[in-house]
């Protein structure tokens, strides 16, 4: 029994070969992406694996500063404090110790020839490099730099910018700009580069000095001579420098670094799976379609198996191997390309300077194991269905097939309007009750979202001839008959015109939430700097930043506030600190300069009553750490330095995501000799200065900073106009795939129809229809079906964005906003998918041989 | 116009001979037709070397039994199949001078097409699968004479409906609708009656002779019953290929006697 019906599913496959392999290739396209994922995923981690490894492979211990505690919120600097140069001295004396090598990282800009700041993605930061290093910095051309007239770059950069052995360089630091002779190029042992960033090497007292370091270094790297017990050595230190530093070994240090790169990786694997997801949801509409069609079309033969004693279950079965079969090879297929996928998205980022490590695709067993689970797992869940619909055939319809489907009634509207229902509420609940936490959001969400295009994609059907009508009136009138036909033939199977077309309405709707999302955004940054800021201009660290959370030196905006043109300018500077035990992100700023430039709607007290001694706290922050204005609480910063501070201003409006504020005198006070960064300043002109002077004297002013830019409002806006848009398309072009796999879809779809109306086709031709207005026929109607599809995409799209935008936080999105722009593009980007989707079966339909259209059964 | 030569396998005729000028009071006709499926053991000679002609304002029918190549014939005359050898005509047009598109033009203009079954568009009202051919030519037709045809076939009240609301002789009524609407040279009907009961089939054949008689409409038709080529003028017989006489006014039991020796 199983033998036969496996083996009439095998013939069956075989005997339908175009659209099989038509299916394969959807299941292969969403399996591919979701491997593609992981295994970019699981080949970045190895890499950076191995990139860490060669970075500490002969330091044995480590010693550097000890944070009061540890911020475990997710990005955050919990570099620990910097530590004096003496420190190694100290080490000097202890037995066992065979290299001991000083080790900082600080802001350095490296400048083209002609003297501009050149751009990387990876940040740009200056270190200190010697001859024998214990890192794995490796020398890759030349030799180490000694004194102040000498540098090395890494050899990515000196690549990039045509910089040879001899010839000068400049880079531009906390303390100046300065200009040496490059000596050499570095990188690792695998790669010319440090994974994107740039890098200035000097010998350490020049580091040291140029750098701005005050005699503080990062950390000291400790190697120990050849047969000395590591647990000895680390004792030693610890009782030649006591409790004040840490000391932590090759193992520690790699163990972390893996925690913080594997916290970003899965970040962008989570985000990219979710494309991945989108695109193989989109998928199994395409299987569901073809399935759903092709059984339709051989219903006499089914009904031919039910009337030769085959029962309803091994007909179902028999659907099921087929569509088994059909999702193990798409599986397998798409596990290759999902090799290829990673590498693609690798060669991407790179080509917009990513510097991820070139390395061989990782395959885990459990990629393939998800990479199944997805594709067979969307294969079988298409086609319960179909294969249910198939089982129901009665034998009488090898007869009379037009009693076929007439017992098998259709509950679509209730099951999709309850479908609807449920995902709609369950996407509000998730988004503004939000119970559970991240996990219950995602679920709650992304499990409403997609229970919604599924309830749409059904209810759809109802509405799909008036709308299809509608939208094939002009193309009638346009095409005359031809287009007429078209738009009959969309609206003769609405329930197949619905199902096409919601394969695209997905990825529209993404897009367009997006979109809606974005222009919110956009609106609502311009909003909160008409309302807030009366500053005339922002300054942010130039693109890429240094290390540690970018940023810019305090020299740049002292500089700026004492230029006579300026009135107010107050830096924005962020440190971690406990307050009553809970790390909170404080934010010093100047606070005479703040409360002339920001208005934060205060609620008791204003920024010039800060002092020292001060804290500012937004009400709602406030009242959730249970602070009045006037209380005192104790905060304790990540060196270690406690504070009693009083609450000298409650205000309101939290626009810039900061909710906790203090003098910068205090921050002064408590960092010491460390290295400073402001992450963006504001700054005003004076009212009595005419604004190009101003101008002028402003940009004058930056020439000598190129490590942070000065923008006026308006080109700040631009900015992040720029940005949102990049953001945009970087979600339209992962969507892409998802689109592609639509159109290939509606392609088939049509494909199918037009072979079952061979017959029609070759009546038209016989009766005088050119090719041309047959292609034309086939064309409009797929242009009608992409444009339905898009057309409900926009609409629940729109909606889902509103919604989106509703739910993030008032001083993130405080404002809605729409792009008609967009709508328009998705409108005629849809009519040309339809144009594609149409280019292989109008071919088809028009090439036909019309004699044996005519004589086809 | 000076007749092409035909174009055809090198050996199958005389290529140094350009066929005469067709005969001018034929509607349509071919000169030593010729199609050969397969090569070696497998050939299969479908026509070989049909001359016949179809008069103007004449109800042709073309009997044989099957697989006796009528059909084939048929769809040469019409332009939806190509000869092997030979040439075929409509008017004075030789069809093999023409390409995809003058002979799709061909069809839409000159020619009206009646099949067996499945004539008719199933999205299309009757009223525009009668217009279907003017609608294609982006022309209106002649409204006087369309409603003429309507109202012989006897659809005024069913125009607006669509195929699958109609009986089968309504649907094939409308198929000679619209075969007439566009005013052809010549129809061509493929065994029009062979899907309908015998009084039905009756009404159809009726008003086709009818269309001959009243209007003077060319009409051949293929068929296999000699019921039905008895409405015909002139009935002429093919077997294996090739015509094998004719009779003028025949009734159905002369036809029949001549079918039986026919082998049929």
């Amino acid at each position: 029994m199983a033998g036969s019906t496996s083996l009439i599913a095998r013939k069956s496959i075989r005997a339908r070969l175009g659209r099989t392999i038509a299916i394969v290739f959807a299941v292969m396209a969403g399996v591919s992406f979701v491997a593609g994922s992981f295994v970019l995923a699981d080949s970045l981690t190895r890499s950076f694996d191995g990139l860490i490894e060669d970075l500490v492979q002969d330091v044995d211990l480590q010693v550097r500063g000890k944070n009061a505690f540890e911020d475990e919120s997710f990005g955050s600097d919990n570099d620990p404090p910097a530590i004096p140069i003496e420190v190694a001295d100290q080490l000097s004396d202890v037995d066992g110790i065979a290299v001991i090598e000083p080790d900082l990282a600080a802001r350095a800009q490296i400048l083209n020839s002609d003297g501009e700041p050149i751009t990387v993605t990876g940040g740009m930061f200056g270190t200190q490099y010697q001859p024998d290093t214990l890192s794995g910095v490796e020398l890759k051309e030349g030799r180490a730099s000694v004194g102040p007239d000498e540098l090395v770059v890494d050899k990515a950069t000196a690549t990039r910018e045509g910089f040879e052995l001899g010839d000068p360089v400049s880079y531009s630091t906390d303390t100046g700009i300065y200009t040496a002779e490059l000596v050499g190029t570095v990188g690792t042992p695998d790669s010319d580069s440090f994974l994107g960033t740039s890098v200035v090497a000097l010998d350490l007292d020049t580091a040291l000095d140029h750098f701005g370091a005050n005699g503080l270094v990062d950390q000291i790297n400790v190697g120990i001579t050849d047969g000395a017990d590591i647990d000895a050595v680390e004792a030693k230190i610890v009782a030649a420098l006591g409790s004040e530093y840490e000391i932590v070994d090759r193992e520690m240090l790699i163990e972390e670094f893996q925690e913080q790169i594997g916290q970003f990786i899965s970040i962008f694997g989570t985000g990219l799976l979710i494309f991945a997801f989108v695109t193989a949801f989109v998928a199994a509409f395409i299987i569901n379609n073809v399935f759903q069609i092709t059984i339709g079309q051989r219903l006499r033969e089914l009904a031919l198996l039910r009337a030769i004693g085959a029962s309803g279950k091994q007909v179902r079965r028999m659907i099921s191997i087929e569509a088994l079969g059909v999702g193990v090879a798409g599986t397998v297929f798409g596990i290759i390309a999902g090799l290829g996928v990673a590498q693609l998205i690798v060669l991407g980022f790179n080509a917009i300077g990513a510097g991820f490590p070139s390395s061989a695709p990782v395959l885990l067993p459990r990629t393939v194991i998800v990479a199944a689970i997805v594709g067979i797992g969307v294969t079988m869940l298409s086609v319960i269905v179909p294969s249910r619909r198939a089982a129901k055939i009665p034998p009488v319809a090898a007869m009379r097939p037009e009693l076929g489907f007439a017992a098998i009634r259709s509950r679509r509207l209730v099951v999709g309007t309850v479908t609807t229902t449920i995902g709609l509420l369950m996407l509000l609940v998730g988004l503004f009750v939000s119970p559970g936490g991240t996990f219950a959001l995602i679920i709650l969400a992304g499990g409403g979202a997609l229970l919604l295009f599924l309830g749409i994609a059904s209810v759809s059907a109802t509405i799909a001839t008036p709308v299809t009508r509608a939208i094939g009136w002009p193309i009638a009138k346009l095409f005359k008959t031809p287009g007429k036909l078209a738009r009959d033939n969309v609206a003769r199977a609405p329930r197949r015109t619905s199902s096409s077309a919601s394969a695209l309405m997905i990825g529209v709707a993404l897009v367009s939430a997006a979109a809606v999302f974005a222009s919110s955004l956009r609106e609502s940054i311009t909003a909160t700097l008409e309302r807030a800021v009366s500053a005339d201009y922002i300054v942010q660290g130039s693109a890429g930043g240094g290390p540690g959370n970018g940023g810019f030196p305090p020299i740049i905006v002292e500089t700026l506030a004492e230029l006579p043109e300026i009135s107010a300018a107050t830096p924005f500077r962020i440190a971690n600190a406990q307050v009553d035990d809970d790390t909170k992100t404080l934010t010093a700023v100047d606070p005479e300069a703040a409360a002339q430039l920001v208005d934060f709607d205060n609620i008791a007290g204003s920024f010039d009553d800060l002092t020292a001694m001060s804290i500012a706290i937004h009400d709602e922050a406030a009242e959730s750490a249970d602070l009045k204005f006037g209380d005192t609480t104790t905060v304790t910063f990540q060196n270690g330095e406690v504070r009693e501070l009083q609450v000298d201003l409650v205000f309101a409006d939290n626009s810039f995501g900061l909710n906790w504020f203090i003098d910068l005198e205090l921050l002064d006070e408590v960092s010491g000799d460390e290295t400073q960064s402001d992450v963006f300043a504001l700054a005003a002109l004076a009212d009595d200065v005419d604004p190009e002077v101003g101008d002028e004297a402003v940009r004058a002013a930056f020439e000598q900073f190129p490590q942070a830019s000065v923008q006026s409002n308006a080109e700040f806006l631009q900015e992040q106009e720029d940005q949102i848009n990049q953001l945009l398309f970087l979600i339209g072009f992962l969507l892409l795939f998802a689109i592609v796999i639509a159109v290939i879809g509606i392609s088939i779809t049509l494909a199918l129809g037009v072979f079952e109306r061979t017959r029609e086709i070759g009546l038209l031709r016989a009766v005088g229809m050119t090719r041309r207005q047959t292609r034309r026929a086939v064309r409009w109607e797929a242009v009608i079906v992409s444009v339905f599809g898009a057309l409900i995409g926009v609409v629940v799209g729109t909606f889902l964005g509103v919604v989106l935008s509703q739910a993030v936080p008032e001083n993130v999105i405080s404002d809605l906003a729409f792009s008609p722009g967009i709508v328009v593009l998705i409108l005629i980007g849809a009519v040309f998918a339809g144009l594609a989707a149409a280019l292989y079966p109008s071919f088809k339909a028009s090439n036909m041989n019309v004699l044996e259209a005519i004589a086809t059964e | 116009m000076a007749p092409p030569r035909p174009t055809g396998m090198l050996g199958h005729m005389n290529t140094d001979l350009a066929p005469p000028a067709p005969p001018t009071t034929a509607a349509a006709g071919s000169i030593d037709a010729m199609k050969i499926y397969g090569v070696g053991d497998a050939e299969v000679r479908a026509l070989d070397g049909v001359t016949v002609s179809f008069e103007t304002g004449k109800f042709t029918a073309i009997m044989g039994p099957s697989g006796s190549g009528k059909s084939t014939l048929l769809h040469c005359l019409a332009g939806l199949d190509s000869l092997t050898a030979g040439a075929t005509f409509v008017g004075d047009t030789y069809l093999a001078a023409l390409n995809d598109r003058q002979l799709t033009e061909l069809r839409r203009t000159k020619i009206g097409f009646v099949f067996q079954a499945f004539n008719l568009i199933p999205t299309l009202t009757a009223d525009e699968n009668i217009r279907l051919p003017m609608m294609l030519g982006g022309e209106t037709g002649d409204e006087a004479w369309i409603d003429q045809v309507i109202a012989t076939v006897g659809l005024k009240d069913r125009v607006h409906h669509r195929p699958s609301e109609l009986s089968g002789g309504q649907q094939q009524r409308v198929a000679v609708a619209r075969a007439l609407a566009s005013r052809p040279d010549i129809i061509f009907a493929d065994e029009p009656t062979g899907n309908l009961d015998s009084t039905t089939g009756a009404e159809i054949l009726d008003f086709m002779r009818r269309a001959v008689r009243e209007f003077g409409q060319t009409i051949v038709m293929v068929t296999h019953d000699p019921n039905a080529a008895s409405y015909a003028d002139r009935v002429v017989f093919v077997a294996d290929g090739k015509i094998d006489g004719e009779l003028v006014d025949p009734t159905s039991d002369e036809i029949f006697e001549r079918m039986k020796r026919l082998g049929h």
